[in-house]
């Protein structure tokens, strides 16, 4: 496409007279014909496997539907009902610390470790995989499943407390105080994703900024208050959108962690775990859709929050 | 307004790419061509099957089909086995989008969400042969008077004892004739202390829907009724209070322990249960599970009944379970064929030969006394007890009404609220009631 639009520029740069243009608009016609027949494997995609399901979720988000019988239009009732839903607030309200509580620490995990292997150590590139390895795993199954039974009465943190004299005998997993604590240590854990990015963007910032920095005496705290987070702020915004958008999507892991009852006492009842449960466990499609389409706009707004924000304190200049 | 599935496919647009519709359209009601699973093609008749279960029953099934199509040189099937958790996934997909498996095995918790909406063959229509079976096993498969499942196999809520906790605590096992919950609590409690164990009774008793519906048997009450909540909030607070002072006793253990072990939906496999691995002394169990337990404790359990109010085993409104019941699709394009396999599994030898008492003890009278001398050690004393209780069964209870499937996930969680103390048994109780008939659909 830019090599197309580069020939374009080149014409409009040399189109002088009706005759001329006019031999460039056909040409640039041709061109966007070309163009959107290469585009069209990826349109198709998008009409079919994205748009097509999107329009039917938004149609059955106002029906009732148990999936087994048709769909029967039943207005703005599914809305309606979540107001007055516990199981929903509550699920809003998990996924809500999870989020506000969980994307920032990992941020800083990611940041901080990104700032290490910014050191030019030896063995960067192996440090960097090794870091880089739970962002991998971590929404998996099988990782899932090594969380619940580490974080068990009889699992491997309870053993290793005990190893320091601690008489660790708690269930963390099973404890509606704990259990989501350690979904989010299990996020903060998955910093691999941000940091590879965190690094790329410490490489662009000159090192000269930093020597100048030194020889003014400016301590490390203030450089990187001055020179690092200001510099880095766009990369900042960016793992920020990205991972909030993330972090509001959470699903394998609670579903793995609590076998997918996001239990106990709904402690772990992630909005896309109740969706689930809602949709497949009990039939009310309509429903699920429904809670979608909240979810959707609840994303869009922090997004836009996120952006509205971010002229604040995202640096921009060169 | 109200679209047809048809027209609402087509026009969801996106799905509907032209192949795919011809596709979806041939499945549709009246239809002419044939549907994927129920086509004629080479002559013969082609059966899809779907079933959900372990490796034993896998193998089994799998021999199963073999020997039907040996005796049904016309019919051929192909099964599709599952797992149960994604199973009901997978069939609510299918049954959408039109494709449902043409034999269907089903669950208790789940029959009417399916059977009330049409989406089952009333299976008597096409003769489905129940004659031979035992008084009470074939209402459990009738939904609005048709019969839509035909009962696979006996079941029976139990408590499962480990004789060799009660052995370390030099206690007798308990006379599961006479004992009443009170009693339940007192032995729990003391065998937990004795023995040093963490569970005289697994905590997951009181969130198991078999054990509060006999329980409220004995009050008078059921589950379900067939459009509403069988019960009121008292008498689930009385259930929880029950609870408590079980919790009390310390005969349960801790609501962290508990909660741990999980519930029956959500709970941990059979291997790492607390009565196999020697943590509990008695735990919830249907009765089929007793060679599974076996086998993954290398112990012979032994199998008690539920406490009843009045101490009399014949008052405590027993009943026989379906452990599985066999369905079929209402848009089989072959229903003899589908009803002919139901009627061989349920009558034949040759199918209790492959199956023995894997899916339940077999409910046709026949068949029990030919298959009970072959079955192993742990199944002979799941037929002895099978045929032991029968004097102390009461009327067969009706299935869930639509949306009631998931009761017992509702009730372990209401469980863990109150252990937990985040809420008095009393509002537990209102709000329980309020959430299980909030999600009927009727």
């Amino acid at each position: 496409m830019s090599a197309i639009s580069e020939l374009s520029t080149v014409h409009r740069v040399k189109a002088k007279t009706p005759e001329e243009k006019r031999l460039r608009a056909k040409e640039a016609a041709r061109d966007n014909k070309a163009g959107y027949l290469f585009l069209l494997p990826w349109l198709i995609g998008l009409a079919l496997i994205v748009a097509g399901p999107l329009i039917a979720s938004l149609y059955l988000s106002f029906t009732n539907y148990s999936l087994i019988q048709a769909p029967q239009w039943i207005g703005l009732e599914n809305y309606a009902r979540m107001l007055d839903d516990p199981r929903l607030h509550q699920s809003l309200k998990v996924t809500f610390i999870y989020v506000i509580v969980g994307v920032p620490l990992q941020l800083i995990v990611a940041l901080a470790i990104a700032m290490l292997l910014n050191e030019g150590m030896k063995g960067l590139a192996f440090y960097r995989s090794v870091f880089y390895l739970p962002s991998m795993l971590g929404a998996s199954v099988a990782i899932a499943l090594i969380w619940r039974q580490m974080f068990e009465s009889d699992g491997l943190v309870n053993q290793v407390l005990r190893l320091f004299g601690i008489p660790a005998t708690t269930s963390w997993i099973a404890d509606p105080k704990y259990a989501l604590w350690t979904i989010i240590l299990l996020h903060i854990w998955t910093f691999g994703s941000p940091m590879v990015i965190f690094l790329a963007g410490l490489r662009q910032i000159p090192g000269m900024y930093y020597e100048a920095a030194s020889v003014d005496g400016a301590s490390h705290w203030a450089q990187f208050r001055k020179i690092t987070l200001p510099l880095l702020s766009p990369i900042i915004f960016f793992n920020l959108v990205l991972q909030i958008i993330n972090a509001f999507q959470a699903f394998t892991q609670a579903f793995v962690v609590s076998n997918g009852t996001g239990g106990p006492s709904d402690s772990t009842l992630f909005y896309t775990l109740y969706l689930y449960q809602r949709g497949f466990g009990q039939f009310q499609m309509g429903y699920a859709a429904a809670m979608a389409w909240l979810l959707v706009v609840i994303i869009a707004a922090f997004t836009a929050i996120n952006f509205f924000l971010s002229k604040y304190w995202v640096f921009y200049g060169d | 307004m109200a679209i047809n599935r048809r027209q609402f496919l087509i026009g969801a647009g996106g799905l509907a790419a032209a192949a795919s519709t011809i596709g979806l359209s041939a499945c549709a009601p009246g239809a002419p061509s044939g549907s994927s699973g129920g086509g004629a093609s080479g002559g013969g008749t082609n059966l899809a099957l779907a079933w959900w279960g372990n490796p034993t029953r896998n193998k089994n099934t799998e021999a199963e089909i073999q020997a039907f199509q040996k005796a049904n040189p016309n019919i051929t099937i192909a099964g599709q086995p599952g797992e149960f958790g994604s199973y009901w996934d997978k069939l609510a997909t299918q049954t959408a989008g039109g494709q449902a498996p043409d034999i269907i095995q089903m669950d208790m918790a789940y029959i009417s969400e399916y059977g009330n909406r049409g989406a089952l063959l009333d299976l008597a229509k096409y003769g489905a042969d129940t004659s031979k079976f035992v008084e009470g096993t074939v209402d459990s498969g009738k939904i609005n008077g048709q019969l839509v499942g035909v009962n696979a196999g006996i079941n029976s809520a139990v408590i499962v004892a480990n004789p060799k906790i009660f052995e370390k605590a030099k206690m007798d096992m308990p006379d599961d004739k006479t004992w009443t919950w009170d009693q339940l609590s007192e032995v729990a409690a003391e065998v937990a202390s004795k023995a040093g164990v963490p569970f005289g009774v697994e905590g997951n008793l009181f969130g198991a829907d078999p054990m509060f519906g006999a329980y409220l048997r004995q009050n008078g009450k059921e589950l379900f009724t067939e459009k509403d909540v069988g019960f009121e909030p008292a008498d689930a607070q009385a259930w929880f209070d029950l609870m408590m002072k079980f919790q009390k006793a310390k005969a349960i253990g801790t609501p962290q322990q508990i909660s741990e072990e999980g519930s029956t939906g959500g709970g941990k496999p059979i291997d790492q249960s607390a009565i196999v691995l020697g943590k509990a002394a008695l735990q919830y169990y249907n009765s089929n599970q007793l060679e599974a337990l076996n086998a993954a404790s290398g112990e012979s359990f032994k199998l008690l009944r539920a406490p009843s109010l009045a101490g009399k085993a014949t008052e405590r409104k027993a009943w026989y379970k379906a452990s599985m019941l066999w369905s079929a699709s209402a848009k089989t394009k072959n229903p003899e064929a589908a009803v002919a396999w139901i009627n061989w599994f349920a009558n034949t030898k040759e199918a209790a030969d492959i199956d023995k008492a894997e899916r339940g003890i077999p409910p046709n009278a026949e068949l029990q006394e030919y298959i009970t001398p072959k079955l192993s050690p742990a199944q002979q004393e799941v037929a002895k007890f099978i045929a032991d209780i029968k004097p102390e069964l009461a009327n067969t209870p009706i299935a869930p009404p639509p949306g009631g499937g998931k009761l017992a996930d509702i009730l372990f969680r209401y469980e863990t609220d109150v252990l937990f103390g985040k809420t008095s048994t009393a509002e537990a109780a209102q709000k329980f009631v309020d959430e299980v008939k909030s999600n009927l659909q009727v």
